[in-house]
């Protein structure tokens, strides 16, 4: 019998990682290998194997890091970063083997600077985790994504994140400061705004944070990050509205968002798709009229003498533009449980209303508030198409989230929620997902949209369109991309960068 | 699959879909919550990898062999899935709970079917197996002194109700033992002892021995059957989890015994006013959710209830869903077999008692109050069984540790401070 999985890496490389990272920082071993693969996004279990890196290193710290990096640049061996896995594109999952980077031993706290108003930490501590700490202190990092509880902070910057309340706090890129990256030849660089640790406006050099920001692991791997610290906020004010028909939960929501309350930390709202979902398959959907076929939630946050007053004048919009209030226990309770509710991943329905187990895909473009209704339209008629022809997906409906970082009116992150019964996968199956991605992805893009908002364009079905929708920007990407990794090491085969390197330099 | 042996055919057909559950979500708050996965930041030991492995061993991509090991890394404490969003959404709908607890049971009596058996736990096993009681560290163990604790205090053999005394509570913290048989009769609930009380077998199970686990719990319920026993008290979490989880499973619907905890009945008895709690303890203190009682069995009121009827005791608490996370790394066998662990888990237990400024924790677990007791020495905070305070708060003495039996040899510094 041949062997199964085999280490694809010489043991002499093998011996200068444990020398780099300890024995217990180095593993070899199958499960840890498989065990660090597969994200939450669809993924082809029957060909699991293809995605397996020979080695799992666990480095302490950005010296081991980088002695790692410096290797695998000598060695031409890929290097892919990991946080905590929970992406929802195929970021942290390696396409060439190599070496699999896991951060998760970089979860410190190196200090809370409450003069300066910052927090540096390793990347591998969860916002959870590192919210626990600071709320004493009377500080919070706002960082506030579904996966709040799991995801980690190097995977924020490695996806360039979004967070619920990004309205009101900003998103991953407004709330790192400065970061500590290894670049693919094994250099340690700071980047910042110019050269400061902690400073957030600076006009000295390029800005290179935004480059580190969202390139999936394909420029580096931050290993350090000074972070903002907001204060605590004394209110978090939630309400949910219902509306008989989305065009009027549309129209309410454009009003909502532009009402100008700077403590206005997010506008959500759910279609008609989303609530049938709701109705048929979440136990913990709270009995609505079957009259109610939309839904807007906000929240605000903040010192209660701002939150209050702009508290009332948003019920008051929200009514006045044809919503129900929902109550209370709706209201707190669904915006409690946000992070919980993010994925109801146990299951869905066959075509003919079999309950089978299902994983979850989300769709994340981002769109402007005036193409919403058309592209939800479309969207949906993709998916009853493929759904008829394949009878293994399911539509879950569609949330639309306000998106710009403290200007929350113009333009959207756009999710259509599909369920995969990836059981029955098989290729001509998943071709057919695929098709169906593209055809999603052709429709933000005919309407002026951007693939990803916020999960990265890396996936197949995505990234056949990033060049279209990039344009010259790319073959400036391609040409960064060569220059800072001179031997493609760094999670090569994503984003299409192969390209930089067929091309005459 | 090919060269898979039927026996882990069948188990991963048996998991396969309930795995797959928790493979395709792939979210992980479970990690966060996991005790172990918070001292080793190691992915094999998440809760999520458990479930994974099963899938990959369908594919063929790992073996029992693989992964039989990592298996070690989980006190079965129940976090993950009570913080699982399976269990906590689709739960009451589906009836589904995530069973990450019955998977490792599972997987491990797989690999000791298998052979592939843990040097530690085998010792342990075998040495139970010899004297009918646990191997409890550092005190020498024998069946015929199983309720030398007992000693001085005159109690009968049989009747309808018993107290299982466990055998860490039997054999080394003697206090507490002592300390429940006294509020008892202060109480007047009439109680006896087994005739020859074994091991409840739990641990065997937890280690996945389920042969010699199940010959324990036949023994025991033979014993009950033929002292006329139809009420077990239970002192222990672990045991208590044994006798309404394990036994339920062997015996079915032929298991007509009823089983309560310590705790819940002690609660009843200060809340009716037959047990009257008048002396102050004075103390600064704080509570540990033991494991078994709060994520696995939903006990965590009545410790609290009684904890507030304590005079003098100045009671800082911190939440049971809080606790989901917390843990003393008892459990589970980690001890036998990763006791540094162990060591982490009970020193970050510490840390977060130390943060509440008490200087004492309370715990209503035996097993959690060695390590505990150890990670509080460094750290200025004595670890105190909730039944000794109450004891203590009726009037009725708290005897050292070690009194009647054998004398804890080995205890830690904080035993020794109590006596």
């Amino acid at each position: 019998m041949t062997e199964v999985l085999p280490v694809g890496i010489a043991d002499h490389v093998i011996d200068e990682l444990r020398g780099i990272c300890g024995d217990d920082g180095v593993r070899v071993d199958r499960p840890a290998r498989v065990n660090r693969t597969r994200v939450p996004a669809p993924f082809r279990v029957h060909r699991w194997a293809e995605h397996v890196p020979d080695v799992v290193v666990l480095p302490r710290s950005t010296e081991q890091t980088a002695d790692v990096v410096r290797l695998a640049n000598r060695e031409r061996i890929p290097v892919v970063p990991r946080a905590a896995g929970t992406g929802l594109t195929d970021g942290a999952t390696p396409l060439r083997h190599g070496i699999l980077l896991d951060v998760k031993r970089m979860n410190q706290i190196r200090d809370i600077d409450l003069v300066d108003r910052t927090v540096t930490v390793g990347p591998g501590i969860s916002m959870l985790k590192l919210n626990e700490v600071l709320r004493p202190h009377g500080v919070i990092y706002p960082d506030d994504p579904a996966s709040y509880p799991c995801s980690m902070v190097g995977g924020r910057i490695g996806t360039g994140g979004w967070s619920l309340i990004g309205a009101r706090y900003g998103h991953t890129r407004d709330l790192v400061i400065s970061m500590t990256v290894v670049l693919p030849t094994g250099d340690v660089v700071q980047v910042g705004d110019g050269g400061g640790r902690k400073l957030r406006k600076a006009s000295t050099g390029f800005s290179l944070k935004q480059l580190f920001m969202g390139h999936e692991g394909t420029l580096g791997v931050v290993t350090e990050a000074t972070l903002e610290l907001v204060p605590r906020p004394e209110v978090e004010f939630a309400a949910f509205f219902g509306y008989p028909d989305y065009a009027t939960a549309y129209e309410s929501t454009g009003a909502l968002a532009k009402s100008g309350f700077a403590t206005l930390a997010g506008v959500v709202l759910f279609d008609e798709w989303k609530l049938a979902y709701l109705r048929r398959d979440d136990e913990a959907y709270v009995e609505q009229p079957e009259s109610l076929r939309a839904v807007v939630a906000l929240a605000a946050y903040g010192n209660r003498d701002e939150v209050t007053p702009a508290a009332r004048a948003l019920m008051r919009i929200g009514r006045e533009t044809g919503g129900d209030y929902l109550g209370d226990e709706v209201s707190q309770g669904d915006w409690a449980a946000r992070h919980d509710r993010y994925a109801i991943p146990l299951h869905g329905r066959a075509p003919d209303g079999q309950v089978v187990p299902m994983s979850w895909h989300c769709e994340d473009a981002a769109l402007n508030y005036s193409v919403l209704p058309q592209v939800r339209e479309e969207w949906h008629a993709i998916v009853a198409r493929y759904r008829e022809r394949y009878g293994i997906f399911d539509d879950w409906g569609m949330f639309a989230y306000t998106n710009g970082a403290y200007k929350p009116w113009g333009d959207y992150l756009v999710e259509i929620d599909v369920g995969i019964w990836e059981q029955q996968l098989d290729d001509e199956a998943w071709e057919g997902w695929v098709n169906c991605k593209r055809e999603i992805t052709e429709v933000t893009l005919k309407y002026g949209g951007s693939i990803s908002a916020c999960h990265g364009a890396s996936r197949e079905g995505d990234v056949e369109y990033v060049p279209t929708e990039l344009g010259g920007a790319f073959d400036v990407m391609k040409q960064i991309k060569r220059t800072l990794d001179p031997n493609n090491v760094m999670n090569p085969g994503k984003y299409l960068l192969d390209q930089a390197y067929e091309e005459a330099p | 699959m090919t060269d898979v042996d039927p026996a882990t055919q069948t188990f991963v057909e048996q998991w396969r879909d309930h795995a797959y559950s928790c493979f395709s979500s792939g979210h992980k708050f479970c990690r966060n919550v996991c005790p172990v996965m918070g001292v080793t930041q190691d992915e094999n030991h998440s809760p999520t990898a458990f479930h994974a492995n099963v899938v990959a061993m369908e594919q063929g991509l790992v073996s029992l062999e693989d992964v039989a090991r990592d298996y070690v890394h989980c006190t079965q404490c129940g976090a993950c899935e009570t913080r699982c969003p399976n269990t906590l959404m689709a739960g009451d709908f589906y009836r589904h709970r995530t069973r990450t607890v019955d998977l490792v049971k599972a997987m491990r009596a797989l690999a000791v079917d298998n052979g592939i058996e843990q040097p530690g736990w085998k010792r342990w096993v075998d040495e139970t197996v010899r004297v009918r009681s646990e191997p409890v560290l550092d005190v020498p163990v024998e069946q015929e002194r199983v309720a030398d604790w007992a000693d001085g205090l005159d109690l009968p053999i049989g009747g309808e109700t018993i107290l299982f005394v466990d055998c860490e509570a039997a054999f080394h913290r003697t206090s507490l033992p002592r300390a429940v048989a006294r509020i008892l009769r202060a109480g007047g609930v009439a109680f006896g002892l087994m005739r020859e009380q074994w091991c409840c077998g739990g641990p065997s199970r937890e280690m996945g021995y389920v042969d010699t686990a199940r010959e324990f719990a036949r023994h025991n319920l033979a014993d009950w059957r033929d002292g006329g026993v139809r009420r077990v008290i239970a002192l222990d979490p672990h045991d208590y989890v044994a006798f309404t989880e394990d036994y339920v499973e062997y015996f079915g619907d032929d298991y007509d015994i009823e089983v309560v905890f310590i705790t819940e009945l002690v609660a009843e008895l200060i809340r009716d006013g037959r047990l009257q709690l008048t002396n102050p303890v004075e103390a600064v203190a704080t509570y540990h959710d033991p494991c078994r009682l709060n994520k696995r069995r939903g006990i965590f009121e009545s410790p609290r209830e009684i904890l507030r009827a304590i005079p003098g005791l100045e009671f800082r608490d911190v939440d049971h869903v809080t606790q989901w996370s917390y843990c003393s790394g008892a459990g589970g066998g980690l001890a036998v077999e990763r006791p540094d662990l162990t060591a982490a888990i009970s020193g970050q237990r510490l840390d977060r008692a130390a943060a509440l400024e008490v200087d004492t924790l309370v715990s209503a677990c035996v097993w959690s109050e060695r390590p505990l007791s150890r990670a509080g020495t460094d750290r200025g905070i004595e670890v105190r069984d909730l039944m000794e305070l109450v004891a203590e708060a009726a009037g009725l003495g708290v005897d050292p540790p070690g009194t009647g039996g054998q004398p804890a040899a080995g205890g830690s510094a904080a035993d020794r401070r109590m006596a």
